[in-house]
């Protein structure tokens, strides 16, 4: 397996965000995390990428504990994410937004000078193919902030996939995202896979959830209350009554 | 060129150190209030160095620079820790801490039948080397542009390369360089460490072409002037600063017209900048347009 989360809990004073939560994914997967708001998902993704520590349990990239290792370690061993708000460097160019994120983490001391003052540190790179893959190569030299929101989000993803990762966390892609938009966003998260990263999607748009994942995996009050494939997913009915609350036959309508 | 042009450009070179310095803070995502104090320990440094040890001037200069960037690294291991007004007032209290300091250092040696060395509030007077070595007014300008040369040229390969990235990046939003496997704190103390010995740097020259400094010349003013040099030029090369010191030395101090009316006219400058271009005149926004046009 490629991803494998055991037991993780993430509990904020009395509040339980993540509550024993284990999840594997496969290799070349397209893994699905769904749940109504506030159910822990982003949580989910801070625990696996580092942000948070979490308050029991551990996680693993192919089969390589990361729990004790900080942020740019899991970079480097693969992990990458997209954040739910865009960020980037707004006054760095779009080719320098990835060169930061591919060479951030590479600890190279021994070449320091060629770092700092060389000349054509983009070219020994895959940085150019990056920009054509995500459609940005005539905006190679634009600042980050000049860009239209669409764009942005394809930095964003680009950005992630500069480090070089064996998995993707996306933490809900299509916000923002028209329906058609989503489509187009489904047929580019399957062309990275294609690349041979392993992805992580957090989103609400279900049509795009429904479309693209092999498998996935539902959180409600932290806890995982379903796993399986989407069409397993829609007909399980905890997960209709996380989404639309249950009937309570014991109680007299309000208005009786 | 008569001395009195020469004097205003060697002005307008020195102060260019301490624009440099401060502007590299401000791309690293400080502001900082307190690049005189590196200033002052270049000049202090550098002082002592030709005219109570005798030294010569390249070894002067070496020491300054090393004073200066091991000071601005010592200081910056806490104040990194800091960020934003906290900083700034950090900046602002070691600067203040130096100065204070320097008005009771005493260190005064007897050279060639003359007593030399600082003396406390009453200054430091008699650094001769460029007397001694005999060099007129006019060729020491062009050692100083050699030396500020040096310096911008170390900025522009490092922009050419990817140093200012690194840079650029940590400045703008420290906690996502970090996720990206940054060290952003060794980033932001190497950074200080250089704009230290850039400002000390200046310092030394300044030094020897004044030959009497004191502590009062080395007050906040002189801080606040430097920092708004970069806010003022702009953050997208290093030439904004150097275009922020022509602006204030080169027209607002030097041309009648302003005389008596200058701090009002720069204040008002400072200000109108700030509002209608709040990364300064040669943005980063700018620089990639230039940089865009120039490659066709």
């Amino acid at each position: 397996m490629m991803l494998k989360l055991e037991g993780m809990s993430k509990h904020f004073g009395g509040v339980k965000a993540v509550d024993d939560v284990s999840l594997t994914m496969n290799e070349g997967e397209i893994f699905g995390l769904i749940g109504p708001n506030g159910s822990g998902k982003s949580t989910t993704i801070n625990l696996i990428t580092g942000l948070y520590a979490p308050t029991s349990g551990t996680v693993s990239l192919e089969g390589r504990d990361l729990t004790a290792l900080a942020q740019h370690e899991r970079t480097a061993l693969g992990v990458a994410r997209t954040f739910q708000n865009i960020r980037l460097f707004g006054n760095l160019s779009v080719a320098e937004n990835l060169w930061v994120a591919q060479n951030g983490h590479k600890q190279r001391r021994q070449h320091f000078i060629s770092r700092w003052f060389k000349a054509g540190g983009l070219q020994d790179t895959n940085i150019d193919e990056l920009l054509r893959f995500s459609r940005l190569h005539s905006k190679k030299d634009s600042l980050a902030s000049a860009l239209s929101f669409g764009e942005m989000r394809r930095l964003e993803m680009a950005r992630a996939l500069a480090s070089n990762p064996k998995v993707l966390l996306l933490d809900e892609p299509a916000a923002g995202a028209s329906i058609e938009d989503g489509q187009l966003l489904g047929e580019r998260i399957r062309a990275v896979r294609d690349r041979g990263v392993s992805i992580l999607l957090i989103e609400h748009m279900m049509e795009l959830v429904m479309g693209i994942t092999d498998r996935m995996a539902v959180l409600n009050f932290g806890r995982k209350i379903a796993e399986g494939t989407p069409s397993d997913i829609q007909s399980n009915p905890d997960v209709r009554a996380a989404y639309l609350g249950t009937k309570n036959k014991n109680k007299e309508p309000a208005d009786a | 060129m008569d001395v009195y042009t020469i004097t205003v450009l060697a002005n307008i070179a020195l102060f260019s150190f301490l624009a440099i310095s401060a502007w590299l803070l401000l791309l690293v995502g400080e502001i900082s209030f307190g690049q005189q104090a590196y200033f002052a320990i270049g000049a202090y440094t550098g002082g002592v160095s030709t005219a109570v040890l005798q030294l010569p001037f390249g070894i002067a200069l070496l020491m300054a620079i090393a004073a200066g960037g091991l000071f601005a690294g010592l200081v910056a291991i806490p104040a990194m820790r800091l960020s934003g007004l906290h900083f700034s007032i950090a900046s602002l209290a070691f600067a203040e801490l130096v100065r204070s300091v320097l008005n009771v250092f005493q260190y005064q040696r007897w050279v060639d039948g003359y007593l030399t060395g600082p003396d406390g509030v009453n200054g430091f007077r008699d650094i001769r080397w460029i007397y001694d070595a005999g060099i007129d007014p006019g060729t020491y300008f062009l050692m100083i542009l050699g030396c500020l040369s040096v310096v911008m040229l170390g900025v522009v390969m490092a922009s050419y390369g990817r140093g200012m990235t690194i840079v650029r990046s940590v400045g703008e939003n420290r906690r996502l360089a970090a996720a990206q496997g940054m060290n952003a704190t060794r980033v932001r103390i190497i950074t200080a460490s250089v704009a230290g010995a850039i400002a000390a740097l200046g310092g030394t020259l300044y030094a020897h072409m004044a030959t009497y400094i004191e502590p009062a010349q080395f007050g906040l003013m002189i801080g606040v002037h430097s920092l708004a040099y970069g806010l003022i030029g702009g953050m997208g090369t290093v030439f904004g600063p150097l275009l922020g010191v022509l602006i204030d030395i080169g027209a607002l101090e030097t041309l009648r017209i302003f005389s008596g009316y200058r701090m009002i006219f720069f204040g008002g400058l400072v200000a109108l900048v700030l509002i209608m271009r709040p990364r300064g005149i040669l943005d980063e926004a700018t620089v990639a347009k230039v940089q865009r046009w120039l490659r066709g």
